[in-house]
């Protein structure tokens, strides 16, 4: 049996989600036994524009040319799987996306970068279709591995469904937001990270995105009653899902 | 003759999205230009209006092999801004996440970006077949660079636990302990690294002389940070003037600014320290340079390789001396380090991210707010530097075949370790007339 074709790519972004594949030191050779790397632009020249088993997309859609090459990926691979919370939400880039780019571009290259292109930054699956996303900003190298070791498997990899509070119950981390007033964004916010801001006496900033059936409302009143300010709560909310639906719709007619 | 264009459409084995495009009419060089079409984030302007508390958590995802570099530049510029001092042992847990840092990015560079090239493979793991020891070797130096981010940032990338004031948690003794009994074993493979970069790097494949700048911090020794602008011409500039070094522009082939020095394009990064700072070097590090001094060659741009893997040496020797100064002090868990009243103000510092000078500065308003920022990134001040070695490498080479013009043309953009995502978020928040 052939080796599965896999390809990494990258739209705008920081590039942490490859560089995390990147940090598997002790995994990778591994990995690059059981797999064909075709395209990988971080870690090779010798890239091929050819059919895919999987591809991973790490960054979010910022450039109109950016939305044909993520159509091209998802022409050419069996399944096309976003990892990190650019692909998933938009990200950072997409914290303002409801802003005006003209207006952005000014204050950051002035008159002179008006030839600078840009469309509002926004997640792949407003483009096409995604079958499933690996969360956090950036991956967890943990659960990439859980991913390709089952999709090699035949199977779909099954991510948390709980909250970052179950880690830390987990972990028996003392709660920062109700023992110390620590604004946490935890108990709306998806499993997988370990819980690593409260082990820190941090509060979670949501890296990882929304859980489904998230309780933003409690979530919401929780941080009001330890003196968050209304506004101040909308910007946690909105770092790295800006485009999270589940918030989204909350926060829409109070922003 | 007509006109040729020898064109890289996408440099790989680079952190982002540029190429290279070299004009040539028959034998004479037309026009050199590094093509930076990574799409913009627009930092400066989101960060405006949100909280100091933010800035750290939102600037570091400008990079992500350089995330302690912008987390933390972004952390000490905002406690200017806001008067907020820290304790020694948050400064020495500091320099460590960047030697952290260092360690990992330099590897990262050396065994996966750039070996490949010198070696005839497409990338690091076509290089492993053939030469899987080395390989291992400079993946568990990499890891160890990791580790330290891990143990002291919280994560390897995005390093959660710095923050304004210092960190949520200090590490656990034991861990820094154990950290330095990691680094102390494998310091035979940092000289291993050096002689294997020293074999790799034997060609001269610029012969071009740049200016350097780095950072000084006023001591007689090898470090990373400084409130002081060295430039190889002799001149000398606090960081808060650091927009007169960079004096940024737009040009219409990037989405990058470029910098020019006195109307000259100047360089920063290991090679720029080294010029700079070598005679600093102490210890194996300093031993090593003084044997390879009688080579040592600042025109030729494959000496930035040479000179990140005796940094690699120098971060291994320093960590170690981090380690035991905390000791020596007595360790203790602190807290956040919280300001005093707000009045509002500017704050300007600048950090050598592993390739090359990063500024960042900041203005909070009395309620905390951000109201303007800056990011100046070593990529982009780079640029133009690297288009002058570009023009220069491919003299040299210009009877060669395309393929061999073109190899020779992307080892020197990736000598510099360029990092694309970076350098698009760059730029001067001036509004040009």
């Amino acid at each position: 049996m052939s080796k599965p074709k896999i390809g990494i790519f990258s739209l705008t972004c920081c590039e942490g989600c490859q560089l995390e594949i990147l940090n598997c030191e002790d995994e990778l050779l591994d990995i690059v036994g059981a797999v064909d790397i075709i395209s990988f632009g971080m870690a090779q020249s010798n890239n091929l524009d050819i059919d895919l088993d999987i591809a991973f997309v790490e960054g979010t859609v910022t450039l109109e040319k950016e939305i044909e090459i993520l159509k091209g990926i998802r022409k050419k691979a069996g399944l096309l799987i976003a990892i990190g919370a650019c692909a998933t939400y938009g990200g950072v880039a997409a914290i303002d996306y409801e802003r005006d780019r003209e207006e952005l571009k000014e204050i950051v290259y002035g008159k002179a970068g008006a030839f600078i292109p840009s469309v509002t930054p926004s997640p792949l699956h407003k483009h096409v279709k995604v079958d499933f996303a690996l969360h956090g900003c950036p991956i967890e190298k943990s659960q990439f591995l859980k991913a390709v070791g089952q999709l090699l498997h035949g199977d779909l990899p099954l991510f948390p469904d709980y909250p970052v509070c179950s880690e830390c119950k987990r972990k028996e981390n003392e709660c920062v937001l109700i023992h110390h007033n620590v604004p946490c964004l935890g108990p709306i916010t998806s499993a997988g990270c370990d819980a690593r801001c409260p082990t820190h006496y941090l509060g979670c900033d949501s890296c990882f995105g929304p859980i489904d059936e998230a309780n933003v409302a409690m979530e919401y009143n929780i941080l009001k009653e330890k003196g968050v300010a209304e506004d101040e709560i909308a910007r946690m909310m909105q770092v790295f899902s800006p485009t999270a639906e589940i918030i989204e719709n909350q926060f829409k007619d109070k922003k | 003759m007509a006109n040729k264009t020898i064109k890289v459409d996408h440099l790989y084995r680079v952190e982002g999205h540029g190429g290279i495009r070299v004009e040539l009419d028959g034998k004479k060089l037309l026009d050199v230009k590094m093509e930076i079409f990574e799409g913009s984030r627009f930092f400066e302007a989101l960060i405006r209006g949100r909280h100091y508390k933010d800035v750290p958590m939102i600037m570091c995802r400008i990079c992500a092999i350089c995330s302690a570099s912008h987390r933390l530049v972004a952390i000490r510029a905002v406690e200017k801004a806001i008067g907020l001092e820290v304790s020694k042992q948050t400064k020495l847990l500091r320099e460590l996440l960047i030697l952290g840092e260092t360690i990992e990015s330099h590897t990262l560079h050396l065994f996966c970006l750039a070996a490949p090239d010198f070696l005839g493979f497409p990338g690091v793991a076509a290089m492993a077949d053939r030469h899987g020891a080395v390989v291992r070797m400079g993946l568990g130096l990499k890891k160890l660079g990791n580790s330290i981010q891990e143990i002291v940032g919280g994560r390897k990338i995005h390093q959660v636990n710095a923050e304004v004031g210092g960190f949520g948690k200090v590490p656990e003794k034991a861990e820094l302990l154990a950290l330095r009994s990691d680094l102390e074993a494998k310091i035979p493979d940092t000289l291993e690294t050096l002689s294997f970069i020293e074999n790799i790097s034997k060609e001269n494949i610029n012969a071009s002389p740049s200016i350097f700048s780095a950072l000084d911090d006023g001591s007689d020794n090898y470090r990373y940070q400084g409130d002081n602008i060295l430039v190889s011409t002799g001149d000398t500039l606090p960081i808060e003037k650091y927009k007169e070094l960079c004096n940024e522009f737009v040009v219409s082939h990037s989405h990058a600014k470029h910098s020019l020095y006195k109307e000259k394009p100047f360089m920063v990064g290991a090679l720029a320290r080294l010029y700079l700072h070598r005679h600093k070097l102490s210890g194996k590090a300093g031993k090593e340079m003084k044997r390879l001094e009688p080579a040592f060659d600042p025109d030729n741009i494959l000496w930035n390789n040479l000179g990140q893997a005796i940094e690699v040496l120098q971060s291994f020797e320093r960590a170690i001396e981090v380690i035991d100064q905390i000791m020596a002090d007595g360790y203790k868990e602190e807290e956040l380090a919280r300001p005093g009243k707000l009045t509002g103000g500017s704050g300007a510092a600048g950090t050598e991210a592993p390739r090359g000078t990063l500024y960042h500065s900041y203005t909070v308003d009395d309620k905390g707010i951000v109201t303007d920022a800056d990011v100046i990134t070593p990529t982009a001040i780079n640029l133009e530097n690297m288009e002058k070695d570009i023009r220069a490498a491919t003299h040299i080479a210009i009877d060669e075949s395309e393929e061999k013009l073109k190899l020779q043309l992307e080892k020197v953009a990736r000598a510099y370790d360029p990092c694309i995502s970076c350098s698009v978020h760059i730029v001067d928040i001036r509004k040009s007339k």
